[in-house]
């Protein structure tokens, strides 16, 4: 059921949101933090993309979710990745590099 | 790979509706919190950083929606949800509902119902094992127009030995014989068959066992097999097997009992080994080669096409020609060909069954352009609605998803109410395929007949429902704006609603044209002079036990004393008896017999075809009780004894075609190379023998007296022949007791049986064309009525300006007509191109009969200028001050 071709952008969060779960698991805001902290700010992710993306990669198997305290002792929904997750970040970054080769290639040729 | 967790977490979106949303929205909140925390920490008060919180997460309900959107499950929810709201609409249009509901379970009924007949008798794999690989022999001689001659036993042995492509090679003839038992004697039809007869088949006994080899030995025990049926005639005793009858004068033993299954060739009573059937083991017939009564089957070896076998026997017909070339002349065209079982079962009932299933589907077609129209239709009405949900945001694919799914459920209704018409009407189209094949027998709605009408149902769902559908999404200011009772949208779609008449009409016209056909064609069959009187003439088959009278002169004195008893009967005009009578039904399957005889002085020469004739053995007083004329010469009398000059009598087409120029009386032929003469001393009219639309061939009458024995009684009464028949019966009883007598019908009731296929496909036809025409008047009312309703504005305003109330009539019917015309042109276009399916069925008819064609279009026409006026009535009764004053 997985999406033949991820559009670039939608295939961008999808790598980013992968990437900064794979240190350790972290709910929602953590993971909105942590993506404004690792591309220095170029990218805020909105709650209307974040959470649709999150879902999405959970009911792909990419992610598991369980609920548990937050920092400030609140209950959270915290994100983690699955085997199937971390082999979707490796073939994901490789995709990634050859696509943003290319695209350097492209722009610097005149 | 992500398939299973996408299952899993459809299963929780599904069932666990109501926790998923709970734990999205405790999910949001606990990130509105975690953000509020930040806010805080910042030095935020706390009242204004909820707030800001709130605006940066941007709504808690879109975030809800969007996350729901990309769950698994979403289709369902939006399907369950079209179909809460379509059938809340259908059900607040009740009328219209069950009028589109019941169209369509007419159209859909009619389609299950003669489906399931293609389905039993055409399609469905043969009962029998390996059904596929089961084929028939036939012998054929192309050049003397014989296609189907039965096998002698020598040559079934050559085709048993030479051939290499059959496993097994079957035989069969079937017999009339008497069959005693304690206290009952019963004609029974028996079938006579090799030992292998039900392996071939493979059919297993319900009771006891079938034959084996042994069975067919010249010293084995005289045994037989019952049929289900026979055996539930029998009284149905589960102890049955191991009693005995008498038949032919030997005690048998009933081995086994059949189950039920259409039995090929023939439905027979009881089944015995060839050794128990006295001419079948008599040396005479054995050692003849041209003793042919064998009906012939076998089973294709593993891997053997149907080419290579039909090859292979080929091969083999030319050995058998070559090595008796006085039996086979090269004149002949002797050949052996094979078909496969399935196709000899159901070659006659094809033709019919799929003409009626071209015609329920038009059917359906014309019920399906109907549904359409009236959905346009009230599409007008609907079109605030829609475009006020699409001003709500609603897009146009959904909204037409949102209408298949209406007329999907509406659809899927008419499906069910159309099976519920379909089983009462598949009983009597059981009946009607009887007449054709004993495949008839497999009919029934089994799960590939539901899956076809659920398909059926689907499928007009979706064909019905399409171009409404496709036409929704008019612009939404015009909609909108108040008081516009009319949108601009409306004529696009009155153009569609037209088209959609037109094909109606077209189809219509069509099924018109095809069951004008038939009508004519039935009629003309009708009108067919049979060459005999049917009327008060009662028939009866007469079995006695030979073995009692095995020498002639005893057979001839029972014919003799039947006859006597019979006449002495009061309310009887004349009584005779014979081995065929026109329309009897067995020799009406069996078809003429082709005898070869010898003209005197005009010798045959060897290799040469020798003329043939069916031959017919009738005593005196024949041709007086079926009334069919002399001509010439002189009809049979007592005096025609076996002592007596041998005679003959001939009918007119013999007459013509072996004497034209000269007088036949007092000619005489030989039916044993000359060594006997019959001199012929009358000519008859012709009789249709065979049916009435079969043209009488050439016939040979014998006395009985000298020829052999007829066992078809044949009476013409003075009174009502159903009333005199009990008489009869007892007459027939004191001649002999241990006669069997059935098959008892009114030659009147034969001739009309002999109609009754041709009949049954009129009424069909004519029913299914009967109801495409209201189908389609009802679509031209509907849309001269709408379109009248649109224009009343305008029509006010035509009369205000002076115009007169007939020339708005002409005006409305002129455009009605414009429809019907276009649609007959359509129609005869495609009734001439479709028209030629149907001339197998048609009996002295051309696919083009001018009258057909002329008379249906003018009822068109007709049809059409009707239901134009009545709404172009009401365009005439508009007030123009009302009218302007709509707006």
């Amino acid at each position: 059921m997985a999406q033949e071709q991820t559009s670039l952008l939608q295939g961008t969060l999808d790598l980013l949101i992968l990437k900064a779960l794979a240190l350790q698991e972290m709910h929602g805001l953590g993971i909105s933090r942590r993506l404004e902290q690792i591309t220095g700010g170029t990218f805020q992710v909105k709650p209307g993309s974040l959470f649709p993306a999150l879902h999405r990669m959970e009911e792909e198997g990419w992610l598991t979710s369980s609920w548990g305290e937050s920092e400030n002792n609140r209950r959270a929904k915290y994100y983690r990745l699955t085997k199937v997750g971390q082999k979707q970040l490796a073939t994901e970054t490789e995709r990634w590099g050859r696509i943003s080769l290319a695209m350097a290639q492209a722009l610097e040729a005149s | 790979m992500s398939f299973f967790p996408r299952i899993r977490h459809l299963f929780r979106n599904l069932w666990r509706k109501q926790d998923q949303e709970n734990e999205l929205s405790s999910e949001i909140s606990s990130y509105l919190d975690g953000l509020t925390d930040e806010k805080i920490a910042a030095g935020m008060n706390p009242e204004r950083a909820r707030r800001e919180a709130r605006v940066e997460l941007g709504g808690i309900e879109q975030v809800k929606e969007q996350v729901r959107e990309v769950q698994a499950g979403r289709w369902f929810e939006t399907l369950a949800q079209d179909l809460r709201y379509g059938l809340r609409i259908l059900v607040r249009n009740p009328g219209f509902s069950a009028m589109v509901a019941l169209t369509l379970a007419l159209g859909i009924g009619a389609n299950t119902a003669i489906f399931s007949t293609v389905y039993g008798v055409l399609l469905r794999p043969l009962p029998y094992a390996h059904g596929g690989q089961l084929v028939v022999l036939h012998q054929q001689a192309s050049h003397a127009q014989l296609a189907n001659v039965p096998f002698s036993v020598k040559e079934l042995f050559d085709y048993r030995d030479f051939n290499h492509s059959l496993d097994a090679l079957v035989e069969y003839h079937s017999m009339t014989f008497l069959l005693l038992g304690d206290n009952s004697a019963e004609r029974v039809q028996t079938a006579i068959v090799s030992a292998n007869f039900f392996d071939v088949l493979g059919i297993k006994p319900l009771l006891g066992r079938t034959f084996l080899p042994s069975d067919d030995t010249p010293q084995a025990d005289p045994v037989l097999v019952m049929s289900y049926e026979y055996w539930q005639h029998q009284g149905g005793d589960r102890n049955i097997v191991g009693k005995t009858f008498r038949m032919n004068d030997r005690p048998h033993t009933v081995i086994g009992v059949l189950p039920p299954f259409p039995q090929y060739p023939a439905q027979n009573d009881i089944y015995t080994p060839t050794v128990q059937c006295p001419f079948r083991s008599s040396a005479a017939v054995i050692g003849n080669r041209q003793a042919r009564l064998l009906t012939v089957f076998g089973r294709l070896k593993p891997g053997v096409s149907l080419q290579s076998a039909r090859a292979d026997l080929s091969t083999v017909a030319h050995q058998v020609a070559t090595s008796y070339p006085e039996i086979y002349p090269s004149s002949y065209g002797y050949a052996a060909v094979i078909a496969p079982l399935r196709e000899e079962l159901t070659q006659r009932a094809r033709s019919t069954l799929l003409v009626l299933l071209g015609a329920a589907g038009f059917v359906l077609l014309i019920a399906c352009a109907n549904v359409a129209n009236l959905l346009l239709a009230r599409l007008l009405k609907r079109e605030r609605e829609f475009a006020i949900r699409t001003a709500l945001g609603a897009g146009r694919l959904r909204l037409a998803r949102q209408l298949l799914t209406e007329t999907i459920v509406l659809a899927l209704s008419g499906g069910l109410l159309g099976l519920a018409l379909a089983s009462p009407a598949l009983s009597l189209l059981v009946k009607f395929a009887e007449r054709f094949t004993a495949r008839a027998a497999e009919v029934r709605i089994d799960g590939t007949v539901l899956a076809f009408t659920f398909l059926v149902s689907l499928a007009t769902g979706v064909l019905f429902g399409l171009l409404p559908a496709l036409s929704v999404g008019a612009p939404v200011s015009d909609a909108l704006k108040q008081g516009s009772a009319q949108t601009t949208s409306g004529r696009g779609r009155q153009r569609l609603r037209a088209a959609l008449v037109v094909l109606q009409i077209a189809v219509s016209f069509v099924l018109l044209i095809g069951a004008g056909l038939m009508l004519h064609s039935f009629l003309r069959l009708q009108k067919v002079d049979p060459g005999f009187s049917a009327d008060r003439v009662l028939t009866l088959q007469l079995t006695p036990d030979f073995t009692h009278y095995a020498k002639p002169e005893q057979l001839r004195e029972l014919g003799d004393n039947i006859l006597g008893r019979i006449r002495a009967v009061g309310g009887i005009e004349s009584a005779a008896l014979a081995t065929n009578f026109p329309f009897n039904p067995a020799g009406v399957t069996s078809g003429p017999g082709n005898i070869a005889f010898e003209i005197e002085g005009q010798p045959v020469s060897k290799g040469e075809l020798a003329p043939q004739v069916d031959p017919t053995y009738v005593s005196p007083g024949y041709f007086e009780t079926i009334r069919q004329p002399l001509l010439q010469g002189r009809l049979f009398s007592d005096h025609d004894d076996p002592e007596a000059l041998k005679v003959g009598v001939i009918n007119q087409v013999m007459a013509r075609h072996r004497w034209p120029a000269e007088d036949p009386v007092g000619r005489r032929v030989s039916f044993d190379q000359g060594k006997t003469w019959i001199k012929i001393v009358g000519v008859v009219g012709d009789a249709r023998e065979y049916g009435l639309d079969h043209p009488a061939k050439d016939e040979f009458y014998t006395p009985v007296a000298q020829s052999g024995v007829g066992t078809n009684l044949v009476v013409r009464t003075i009174v009502d022949p159903d009333r005199i028949a009990p008489i009869i019966r007892s007459a027939l009883h004191d001649v002999d007791p241990y006669m069997a007598v059935d098959q008892v019908e009114t030659l009147e009731h034969l001739r009309s049986e002999s109609v009754a296929s041709p009949r049954v496909t009129t009424i069909l036809l004519g029913l299914f064309a009967a109801l495409a025409l209201v189908i389609s008047t009802s679509g031209i009312v509907g849309i001269m009525a709408l379109s009248v309703t649109q224009r009343t504005r305008e029509l006010g305003i035509r009369m205000a300006l002076g115009q007169s109330k007939s020339s708005v009539v002409q005006m409305v019917v002129r455009q009605g007509l414009a429809v019907a015309v276009a649609g007959t042109a359509l129609g005869l276009v495609g009734a001439f191109s479709i028209g030629r399916l149907l001339s197998s069925l048609l009996f002295e008819t051309s696919s083009t009969d001018a009258a057909t064609f002329a008379a249906i279009s003018l009822l068109f026409i007709a049809v059409a200028a009707f239901s134009c006026f009545v709404p172009a009535r009401r365009a005439t009764l508009i007030d123009p001050f009302t009218a302007l004053r709509q707006e």
